[in-house]
């Protein structure tokens, strides 16, 4: 156990040694938030609905904060299937999925916070209609907060099942392409999940993606009723017991027929 | 039981290449990576494996770490099947691929080195003597602070040999260590090799291409051909066998010196300099050398012995590689 926990520091430690990488994605990820906040506004000056400007503008600011969880991310481990550098970690006396696993969660947590706590600060001093609202209630915050866990064990699950088919196909362009366009999608990214037609939005929160960053936000921005919590807390739990088994089999499947090619 | 025990191992692989015609068919093929090899290795000793390019030396290696799963045949190594025993085996081995990094490129060395010692379960006082040990032999003090890459490559080299035997290995696999290293590195490299044979009294296993660090540093050597064992013994055994001639440079102090040799002796002529290839076993030394000197005041003479390079080639070319 001391093992991962050891690995999962030095991801962390390798994620801040790229300071300059996190300025320029705060940057990024505040201009693509005032866009799509002025978006919202236009649409809702014209015709208002159900979900209140606020709780969108907050869902675009913590799907922004966050971004960095969401997309397949970390080059280090597919260059390491790409040039056969994963011969090593096959060499360790140490289970290959969950050395990645950790590997993956520890990127993912260290980059998103590094990023989200400005972005966060700068969302909240936005004026009124254009920024992050204060979370609906403690209780709700608490939760947001379990369900933002919760939600990083899926997607870091997630990952290492498109890491599974990496050493399949040898390339990760085409399957992470793919994933990541349903990911950024049915995630709520593009468009938050909450303006969904209803008969659709029953369908895409069950969905693994939504577990990843939709689920928590409405926890936070209370569209959730606090007497759901259980059950979004339920299906998280879910979709992580489903996704990291068949990840465990999955690898476990590519491990005895993997080869390292050349010398 | 030998430490090491191969018995008719074989691997197969299916390679797909682009048909001649056609860009959409591929054709497949099977390559037999390995052909019924059988060996084995004592505990202690200092095998070198040597082939050409695509002989099936990787292969071997990958499949005694535990990587691969071979086709066929039988493999123990300290009485476990590498592959069947992955986690077990890999414990007691220790591997360094000489053209991959199992350092991480962005963080100081030392940290690498600290997550080493908590996936093999270091003891914390083991894992003190045995760094300071590891790095004063390897000269590696003043790197510990300095991120892998921003290291040469034989200092990377040095570090990744480190971080190969920190958990004290009883089996080493070196795959080409010397590949790209300058001379002084390549020296201190062999030296702390045979250090760490002698001391730690660790098996171990080298590929190379480069002929030197089998001089200096195997008893033993191995040659591997598509796949086939082709030789397993003393490297003076198998070089004798194709060291059989010797190169005489001359040179005079005057240009117009010709000495009386027979017509089957090439002579390569460099104003004063002459260069003669010539074979002790049918053509006497002592005899050469009195037509040497009879031919005019010799102001220099060297007698060499084949460049073990060219011996390796000729065999190569002898066992049709």
């Amino acid at each position: 156990m001391k093992a991962y926990l050891s690995a999962f520091r030095m991801r962390r430690k390798m994620e801040l040694q790229y300071r300059g990488a996190v300025l320029g994605g705060v940057i990024c990820q505040v201009f693509f938030g005032l866009i799509l906040v002025a978006i919202y506004r236009a649409m809702y000056a014209g015709k208002p609905q159900e979900i209140p400007l606020s709780h969108i503008t907050s869902y675009v600011w913590l799907q922004q904060a966050f971004f960095r969880m969401l997309l397949a991310s970390d080059p280090e481990l597919m260059d390491k299937i790409r040039t056969g550098s994963i011969a090593y970690d096959l060499c360790r006396p140490l289970d290959l999925y969950g050395f990645y696993y950790v590997r993956i969660m520890a990127q993912k947590m260290t980059g998103s916070l590094l990023r989200a706590v400005p972005m966060l600060v700068i969302a909240f001093l936005l004026p009124e209609g254009w920024g992050l609202m204060l979370p609906a209630s403690p209780t709700g915050f608490v939760w947001s907060l379990a369900g933002l866990f919760l939600g990083l064990l899926c997607v870091s699950a997630l990952e290492n099942i498109t890491m599974g088919f990496t050493m399949r196909t040898l390339d990760f362009r085409g399957m992470q392409a793919l994933l990541n366009l349903l990911m950024m999608i049915l995630s709520g990214n593009i468009l938050p999940l909450t303006l969904f037609p209803d008969s659709w939005q029953r369908v895409i929160t069950l969905l693994p993606y939504a577990q990843l960053l939709d689920a928590p936000i409405r926890l936070y921005t209370g569209d959730t009723p606090s007497s759901a919590v259980p059950g979004i807390l339920l299906i998280q739990f879910f979709w992580i017991l489903l996704l990291t088994g068949a990840g465990i089999l999955f690898w476990r499947a590519n491990q005895k027929r993997l080869e390292i090619q050349g010398g | 039981m030998s430490y090491i025990c191969v018995r008719e191992l074989e691997k197969r692989f299916v390679i797909r290449e682009k048909r001649k015609k056609g860009a959409l068919l591929r054709e497949k093929k099977t390559v037999r990576a390995l052909q019924k090899v059988s060996f084995d290795v004592e505990q202690g000793e200092l095998l070198g494996y040597i082939g050409p390019n695509g002989a099936g030396k990787s292969t071997t290696v990958k499949i005694l770490s535990g990587i691969l799963t071979p086709d066929g045949g039988e493999v123990t190594v300290g009485g476990r099947v590498p592959w069947q025993e992955r986690r077990e085996h890999v414990r007691q081995i220790g591997v360094v691929f000489g053209q991959r990094t199992q350092l991480w490129w962005d963080v100081p060395i030392r940290d690498s080195y600290d997550l080493l010692r908590d996936i093999y379960r270091i003891s914390p006082e083991d894992y003190r003597t045995r760094l300071s040990e590891l790095t004063e032999a390897l000269q590696l003090g003043d790197l510990m602070r300095t991120p892998l890459r921003q290291l040469s490559l034989g200092q990377r080299m040095r570090a990744e040999l480190c971080g190969s035997l920190l958990h004290r290995p009883e089996l080493l696999f070196l795959d080409e260590p010397t590949i790209g290293l300058d001379a002084v590195s390549k020296l201190a490299l062999r030296e702390f090799l045979q250090w760490e044979n002698k001391r730690q009294g660790t098996t171990i296993l080298l590929t190379t291409h480069d002929m030197e660090d089998i001089v200096a540093l195997c008893p033993r050597v191995m040659v591997l051909g598509h796949g086939r064992k082709l030789f397993d013994g003393s490297l003076a055994a198998l070089l004798g066998r194709y060291d059989t001639v010797r190169t005489v440079t001359v040179s005079y102090e005057e240009a117009e010196a010709v000495p009386e040799l027979p017509s089957a002796i090439p002579v390569i002529r460099e104003g004063k300099n002459l260069m003669i290839t010539y074979c002790p076993d049918e053509y006497a030394t002592a005899e050469l050398i009195a037509r040497l000197q009879a031919a005019g005041t010799v102001r220099e003479l060297t007698v060499q012995p084949q460049n073990v390079d060219r011996l390796v080639a000729a065999m190569y070319r002898e066992m049709d590689l």
